[in-house]
């Protein structure tokens, strides 16, 4: 039993929504092992230091962090200064830095060890309301969405940008990045799916990106698209209640997640072995799927609100 | 006391008692100005020390008790106590949320940036090929039965901030006594029902205790209990249906049913336990359910067989008589025995037309009555129907309600000139009672009537399929 424990302590699951909570899962029994509160504002996007120590949010004009390690119910710190939602938020590969995007316009770079706290050395600002914000795996460059159509790619290093817009009068929703480098997709609000295929550029030479592929992925909105760890599956969710699995790199469906019961499907995030992926949607529950057989295996009940972000830290078994 | 022959610590003693036990703090302010002198004269008499005793003189030749601070304030100062426990709690506020304000900071030194954004070479990045955590787990429980209160996690109300909750202690009677003395703690949204928080308490029980065998959450009670756990029985438990934000109580006791209506078993279901056990505990689930489902066949063909049987004894009702539609309804007695039906009126006294709603008791020989069945089934109320022959038997009701005779008599006829019915209401299980005595009592006696009645009813309905094939 006692290992049990541990194992089950490595894997993290973290929920939240607007119920104003956040929920830490058993993944494995469905039992929630501990409850947070975000008192002030719904919770937009949940993310998990690299060093496991600390979750942290992003909610209304504010970026909370809450520790992990201890019981605290309440966030230890409060990361303001802008003026409208934050809607996403990450962290670099070593945790130095951490960066955010927001509906006033601008993607802020956070010194997160610097000693005197105060130091948050760079910003980039766009026409729109970021809604999305990616990091590419070299580190230097963030690709950001807005709600006016643009991709915008942000070279840190050299502080050069560029512009894509895939769609005219389509926002977009969702960015991201496989591990491998070799793809980026984006969503959008009337539920396409475009790809692009992306070329390395050594150290000052910006990446190359060549569209590759577009397809109707759902009905309705498209809120999230991730990559497997794996680089094998897409995973989108959508407001059509559904959430859907495609096959790279020929993006033809191969699982639809679906429940009667379930509504907006508003997050997701795969298993570190690509085998299982967690959705979180607007009836109360995250749910687990089994990724080959498209079955759900785990449902976590327990919010009173919709769920509409998650955050998972999976490790390799030992 | 050596220092009893001191006159100047005795009268700082002295004043010390004056100034501890004023509670409206006078004293000390007519007192406070002259401490400096009196310290002055207590140093000052060093004749009066002994050499061995020296160390501890020093401590008590102070002029004034530590209990006193003196400042000159109005007021007593607070005790050490309490201010320390202000310190300690600014000092909690102050590290309980940490601000970082979003600053630009031009002061950096320019190889600031070069050492924040370090570009990696992403070529020939491998990706991990190896099982997770996450499936390990998963597929290693993937045969654990899963916790059937796990979905009333849902009424959990604990670290919800903005909606309305409920704190409760409970008692959970089925525990050993030395767990049972002391409540658990359980918090619900308000909102949940007193079977929901049953749920939810089964739901911490099953995880804080995995060896307590534990039944459905019909199987339980939450009685109201004592602060010290015991268990009030002279109020019945909180009614399952009912939101628990009715109730004002905090402190409960779950205690599980020993009532005969609810069926109990041996063995009873188990919620977790070790993995190796898991094929046998389902083994044993679903013999039970096969059991539970077998008793509760028997049971309600036992029911079924004491209602025939106990169906020619007489019983009264109280149901209403629908009359036309004019007149809506009034309350009568209906009587039900194994050789007539009566129906008998209930004086109304507030109605605004007594002799309208007056109706004369009325009784038919159950060889008279040929069919009853329920017509029309609402929320609360049930109707059904008494049909009766007008000719059979003889007997005539003998009704003498001459003005609105009729009506009561139903002017619609349905199924043949000489069938008359009447109609009632009532709630609906009365109504199931009613239809299922007369019924049994029918089937026994297999009146003339009644078979004439349903050959009646099969030759319209003969007609109707004819007059239908007809028409095609």
């Amino acid at each position: 039993m006692n290992k049990d424990k541990t194992e089950s302590d490595q894997i993290i699951l973290a929920t939240g929504g607007y119920d104003h909570t956040i929920k830490l899962w058993q993944t494995h029994t469905g039992i929630c092992q501990r409850t947070m509160q975000h008192g002030e504002s719904q919770i937009n996007a949940l993310k998990i230091t690299p060093d496991k120590k600390h979750l942290t949010t992003a909610s209304y004009q504010h970026i909370y962090m809450y520790d992990l390690t201890s019981n605290n119910q309440n966030a230890i710190i409060n990361y303001e200064g802008t003026s409208k939602n934050v809607t996403c938020v990450g962290f670099n590969a070593d945790g130095r830095w951490m960066y955010s995007g927001g509906e006033d316009g601008r993607a802020r770079i956070w010194d997160i060890r610097s000693r005197n706290n105060s130091s948050c050395p760079k910003i980039f600002e766009v026409q729109a309301p970021i809604t999305c914000i990616c990091l590419h795996p070299n580190q230097v460059e963030l690709f950001m969405g807005d709600q006016n159509g643009v991709i915008y790619r942000w070279d840190l290093r050299t502080n050069t940008f560029e512009e894509l817009i895939p769609e005219p009068d389509a926002m977009i929703l969702d960015l991201d990045i496989d591990a491998t480098c070799n793809y980026m997709a984006s969503v959008n609000n009337k539920g396409r799916c475009y790809i692009w295929s992306l070329e390395y550029g050594s150290t000052d030479t910006p990446t190359n990106l060549q569209p590759k592929h577009k397809f109707e992925a759902h009905k309705k909105h498209a809120l999230k698209c991730n990559f497997s760890p794996n680089s094998e599956y897409l995973i989108t969710t959508s407001a059509d209640q559904t959430a859907k699995i495609w096959s790279v790199p020929n993006f033809t469906l191969l699982q639809e997640l679906k429940q009667d019961s379930q509504r907006w499907v508003w997050d997701a995030a795969f298993s570190a072995d690509s085998q299982y992926v967690f959705t979180a949607s607007s009836d109360c529950y995250a749910r687990l799927w089994n990724v080959n057989t498209g079955v759900m295996e785990r449902h976590y009940a327990g919010h009173q609100k919709a769920v509409t972000a998650l955050a998972l830290m999976d490790v390799a078994a030992s | 006391m050596a220092l009893y022959d001191n006159k100047y610590w005795l009268l700082s003693h002295i004043r010390n008692s004056f100034i501890t036990t004023d509670d409206t703090g006078l004293c000390e302010l007519v007192m406070m100005g002259d401490t400096k002198d009196i310290k002055k004269h207590i140093l000052s008499q060093e004749t009066y020390s002994e050499p061995e005793g020296s160390e501890d003189d020093e401590d008590e030749l102070e002029p004034q008790s530590y209990d006193i601070e003196t400042e000159f304030e109005f007021g007593r100062e607070r005790s050490n106590t309490a201010v320390q426990l202000e310190k300690f709690e600014n000092k909690k506020k102050l590290h309980r949320i940490k601000h970082i304000k979003w600053e630009m900071d031009k002061s950096l030194p320019e190889n600031y940036f070069d050492d924040l954004f370090v570009k990696r070479d992403v070529r020939g990045i491998k990706v991990e090929t190896k099982t997770s955590m996450v499936s390990e787990v998963i597929q290693k429980y993937t045969n654990l039965p899963v916790n059937p209160f796990i979905d009333y996690a849902k009424f959990d109300g604990s670290g919800q901030v903005n909606i309305p909750t409920r704190k409760y202690k409970i008692f959970l009677t089925m525990l050993p006594e030395s767990l049972s003395n002391y409540p658990i703690g359980i918090c619900c949204i308000a909102s949940a029902k007193v079977e929901e928080l049953i749920g939810l308490i089964l739901l911490q029980l099953s995880l804080n205790h995995p060896d307590v065998p534990i039944k459905s959450t019909n199987h339980y009670g939450l009685y109201i209990t004592e602060e010290d756990g015991e268990v009030d029985s002279d109020f019945p438990c909180l009614s399952a249906k009912e939101c628990i934000a009715k109730f004002s109580f905090n402190c409960l006791g779950l205690v599980e049913h020993k009532d005969t209506r609810t069926v109990t078993f041996d063995n009873s279901v188990m919620i977790a336990g070790n993995s190796h056990e898991n094929n046998l505990r389902k083994k044993a689930i679903r013999d039970s359910k096969l059991e539970e489902k077998r008793k509760l066949q028997n049971m309600k063909l036992i029911d079924v067989h004491n209602k025939a049987m106990e169906a020619p004894l007489y019983q009264s009702y109280r149901v209403y008589k629908m009359l036309n539609r004019v007149r809506g309804k009034v309350e009568i007695h209906l009587g039900i025995s194994g050789e007539k039906i009566e129906i008998d009126p209930i004086q109304q006294k507030n109605s605004k037309f007594p002799n309208l709603s007056k109706q004369k008791a009325i009784s038919h020989h159950m060889d008279t009555i040929a069919w009853c069945e329920i017509t029309d089934v609402k929320n609360s109320k049930t109707c059904f129907k008494i049909v009766y022959s007008l000719t059979f038997g003889g007997s005539v009701p003998n009704t003498a309600d001459n003005s609105f005779g009729s009506y009561s008599f139903s002017p619609v006829l349905q199924t043949s000139a000489s069938f008359k019915h009447y109609e009632f209401e009532t709630d609906n299980s009365t109504a199931l009672d009613i239809v299922q005595k007369i019924n049994s009592i029918l089937e026994l006696r297999s009146s003339s009537s009644r078979k004439e009645y349903i050959a009646a009813k099969e030759r319209k309905n003969y007609k109707r399929k004819s007059f239908n094939l007809s028409k095609k």
